[in-house]
């Protein structure tokens, strides 16, 4: 849950999925849910070139299992809130416990 | 086998017959259909045999201008052309429509007569109405209608009973527009003062307008026109509109009538049904009986068209949305009911919310605190469910609250539940696992061993902590934030407390709440391990001094600041100074000879202490009493090698702070003169102890940013007596003058900054770097 709860502060910012198929797509992150799918809008394929088919595609669902990478926007991260997310995910039971 | 080939055996040893039916044999329900492919020949219609071969006869080389002569088909095929299907599908519309047409139809002469002077052509022969008038029997509904329209085709005559002769066009306008005039500025009961064909139509316009009004089907423009327009001024735009001949205006009177309404309606709905006149076609009731509107004054009655078209509006949002009805089975719906509630028991489950969705709670909240007037929207869409529903009127609250109580009762359901989150049937080939929102269906099933082998160990590391190795540091770091996070929890929940009154007794919440922060913030200050013992003649480092090393631990330090109370707060900062000297950024943070820039690691710790731990130290000190000052310092004398610290970034930043803070009791005045006095001893040992060594505070190189020797300096120089200064300026002259050579020779923005950073100190000896020329 912790990446699901990550990648909703993430909503309406621009990130880049790079699939498994190695197709890398950049857009808005529209919503995510607990399976990591991703919805995003006003996409650009990073080499249109090479998928031209995908060129007058706007928004595109994509299923979580497909992504291998999200790339983040530095900026909307906060590493230290992060860090803390990360620890009390470790010890639910430590912490209800305390 | 026979002679002849026959088969020879009897019925009952070949057993069923397979195309007999019987108890083992799946009844084909299309076996009759294959029969006939199979014996076509036996059958006498054959294609080719009755076919008589005139379609080969037929002349197509013409075809080309078909579309010329019939009209392009490219259109689908309408089917305007099913009359007898139309009508029938409308007949009980119709049976309606003939009733409220018999009933207005006594009155149409009279309505026409209002009508007519709208259009100036009523002189015409009265031959052609005959002609347009509908024929009632083409509607199905024979001799009742028909005779009615009798009287209509004198329109002129009948109009000006007595009196009058025939008005001119101007004359006829004028009196509608005085009429209209009238109308609009009186209600609708005042009897009008013009001509005397003018009561009748206030008696019987509204038979005919009313049900319009309200069975119209609620499109655009009819909204609009209720809203903006009154009954006869409607009337005289829809006939200007329709560009309406006079002679027409008979025919227009049914069309205009609600069973003709309900018609355009039926067609327009997919599904007919059949229609009550009362009902709109979305079974909405129509309400409020039009003699009613007639008696309202105006201000009521233009608050009831507002509500009408309100009505009007809403009804029009029903029923697009009613296109959908009935799309699911009540089977769908539950399944996808069931589907919600699960998402709910296993998202709202508030507890284990903080901490599966921490990252995003918090994340919102400091979004939302870094500025405020930005609505939480999402946050708010998320969450709405879980805050309280406070603030909303009631029959909302109502409904949120069931939901909300429903939600409860399933999660305490679901909980109940024994939680297995896999099942082994029997026979089954593996594992069947259940996945809920949380916990998708895991993937890899990895038994953690509660072996005892994990315990003992790290009790023995706890036991042994002053040998500190990384591992231990690292998780006695770890526990400190485990603590931290724990409190900042805490902390979080006292916003759920009832709001206190200042002169309130606390209650049992409030009181609970406080008991265990205290405990929370105890627990933390013992996972500091600042209270362990220093031990002077122990080569080990203090264990809070070699967790504070990381930079981990660095971060942490101003979040741990704000849980400590005073007396705390004061152990941290003279643990510090205590050990400044072995401190990690001290340390490492002197240049070696060769030097000119320390190593990118140590820069980088030196400046996480300078921005997390330092600001916090400061805040302190700076409000700190002269006494603390002083003995802080004096400690430092005592204990730390102050050439070697005031060496460092650091070091000098802890000096700075002591001196400049004594500076400020001491100008601000107050302080016991006894004090006063004892910073003066304390400030002479530190000048002495630095005498001779205040060059060694530069950083090497001339480009560096050397702007905290210069505060450091100037915060001495301030406390300095006669030959302290003097000496002070002697030592660093050179300095001085190196800086002030090199701000001119260096790009503006950066020769203004060196400068200016001279100044700080060249000010504090009330001189300027301008003087210098």
């Amino acid at each position: 849950m912790l990446f699901f709860s990550f990648f909703k502060t993430l909503v309406d910012h621009e990130v880049t999925i790079e699939l498994k198929n190695d197709l890398s797509i950049r857009g808005t992150l529209k919503s995510v849910d607990q399976f990591l799918n991703i919805k995003l809008d006003d996409i650009m394929v990073l080499e249109e070139a090479k998928y031209p088919h995908l060129a007058a595609v706007r928004n595109v669902f994509i299923r979580g299992s497909v992504v291998r990478y999200v790339h983040l926007p530095a900026g909307a991260v906060d590493t230290a809130l992060l860090e803390d997310a990360t620890r009390r995910g470790m010890f639910p039971e430590f912490l209800a416990g305390g | 086998m026979s002679f002849f080939g026959f088969d020879t055996s009897l019925p009952r040893d070949r057993g069923h017959p397979a195309a007999a039916p019987g108890f083992s044999q799946a009844t084909d329900h299309f076996a009759g259909l294959s029969n006939v492919d199979d014996d076509d020949d036996d059958d006498g219609i054959d294609f080719e045999d009755t076919y008589d071969g005139l379609g080969d006869k037929l002349d197509e080389k013409d075809d080309a201008f078909n579309d010329v002569t019939f009209g392009a088909l490219e259109e689908a095929i309408g089917k305007d052309f099913d009359f007898h299907g139309a009508t029938a599908r409308v007949a009980d519309a119709m049976e309606e429509e003939h009733e409220v047409f018999n009933r207005s139809a006594r009155n149409q002469s009279v309505a026409r007569v209002a009508a007519a002077p709208t259009q100036p052509a009523r002189v015409e022969p009265p031959t052609h109405v005959p002609v347009l008038r509908p024929d009632m029997s083409l509607w199905g509904s024979g001799p009742t209608a028909a005779p009615q329209p009798e009287p209509q085709p004198e329109p002129a005559p009948v109009a000006p009973p007595v009196g009058r002769k025939i008005l001119s066009l101007e004359e006829v306008e004028a009196q509608i527009l005085a009429n209209n005039e009238q109308r609009h500025q009186s209600s609708f009961q005042q009897p009008p003062a013009q001509g005397r064909q003018l009561p009748p139509q206030h008696q019987h316009i509204p038979p005919m307008v009313g049900p319009q009004l309200h069975q119209y089907p609620p499109q655009p423009h009819d909204l609009h026109q209720l809203q903006s327009q009154q009954f006869p001024a409607r009337i005289q735009s829809m006939l200007q509109r329709n560009q309406t001949p006079p002679q027409v205006q008979h025919h227009q009177i049914p069309e205009h009538h609600p069973g003709a309404v309900s018609l355009q309606q039926q067609r327009m709905q997919p599904m007919g049904q059949p229609l009550n006149p009362s009902r709109n076609q979305y079974g909405m009731t129509n309400h409020v009986p039009t003699p009613q509107l007639q008696k309202m004054t105006e201000a009521e009655k233009a608050r009831f068209l507002e509500e009408e078209s309100k009505r009007l509006k809403r009804n029009h949002k029903i029923a697009q949305l009613a296109r959908y009805n009935g799309l699911m089975t009540p089977a769908d719906k539950n399944f996808i009911t069931r589907i919600q509630l699960q998402h709910l028991v296993s998202i709202n489950n508030a507890e284990d919310n903080a901490n599966e969705d921490f990252y995003y709670i918090v994340h919102s909240a400091i979004r939302a605190r870094t500025n405020p007037q930005q609505p939480l929207n999402q946050f708010a869409q998320t969450y709405l469910f879980r805050q309280s529903a406070r603030g909303r009127n009631r029959q909302q609250d109502n409904h949120l609250q069931r939901m909300e109580q429903q939600v409860q009762r399933a999660v305490a359901a679901a909980k109940a539940r024994p939680k297995a989150s896999q099942l082994v049937l029997e026979g089954s080939l593996g594992k069947i696992s259940f996945s809920n929102v949380k916990t998708p269906r895991p993937m890899l099933n990895i038994k953690k061993s509660d072996a005892p082998g994990g315990e003992p160990i790290r009790r023995t590391q706890h036991s042994t902590f002053s040998s500190a190795d990384r591992k231990s540091l690292l998780r006695a770091i770890e526990n400190v934030y485990d603590a931290l996070l724990e409190l900042e929890v805490h902390e979080r929940e006292r916003a759920k407390l009832p709001i206190l009154m200042p002169d309130q007794q606390p209650q049992q919440a409030h009181v609970e709440w406080a008991e265990k922060r205290d405990q929370l913030a105890a627990k933390l200050w013992k996972e500091t391990k600042i209270m362990e013992p220093i031990d002077p003649t122990s080569t080990a480092t203090h264990p809070f001094i070699a967790i504070l090393s990381y930079s981990k631990m660095k971060r942490a330090v101003q979040r741990i600041f704000r849980h400590l109370d005073p007396e705390q707060r004061v152990t941290v900062l003279t643990m510090i100074v205590v050990h400044l000297g072995v401190l990690d950024v001290v340390k490492h943070g002197v240049y070696l000879p060769d030097e000119t820039q320390l190593p990118s690691a140590v820069r980088e710790e030196i400046e996480m202490f300078a921005a997390s731990v330092l600001p916090p130290l400061l805040g302190y000190v700076y409000e700190a009493p002269l006494s603390i000052v002083i003995g802080l310092l004096g400690i430092l004398l005592e204990r730390v090698d102050v050439v070697a610290v005031s060496k460092t970034k650091i070091g000098l930043a802890f000096l700075t702070m002591f001196s400049s803070r004594a500076e400020i009791v001491k100008q601000a005045g107050g302080a016991p003169e006894n004090e006063l006095q004892q910073w003066q001893m304390m400030y002479d040992r530190l000048f002495d102890s630095l005498q001779e060594h205040w060059m060694e505070c530069f950083p090497p190189g001339m480009f560096v940013d050397d702007v905290y020797v210069w505060q450091f300096l100037a915060s001495i120089a301030v406390g300095a007596n006669m030959p302290q200064q003097q000496a002070l300026v002697s030592a660093v002259k050179d300095r001085v003058m190196e800086n002030v050579r090199a701000s001119k020779t260096l790009p503006p923005e950066l020769g203004a900054q060196k400068s200016a950073n001279v100044n700080l100190f060249m000010r504090a000896i009330g001189l300027d770097v301008e003087l210098l020329g």
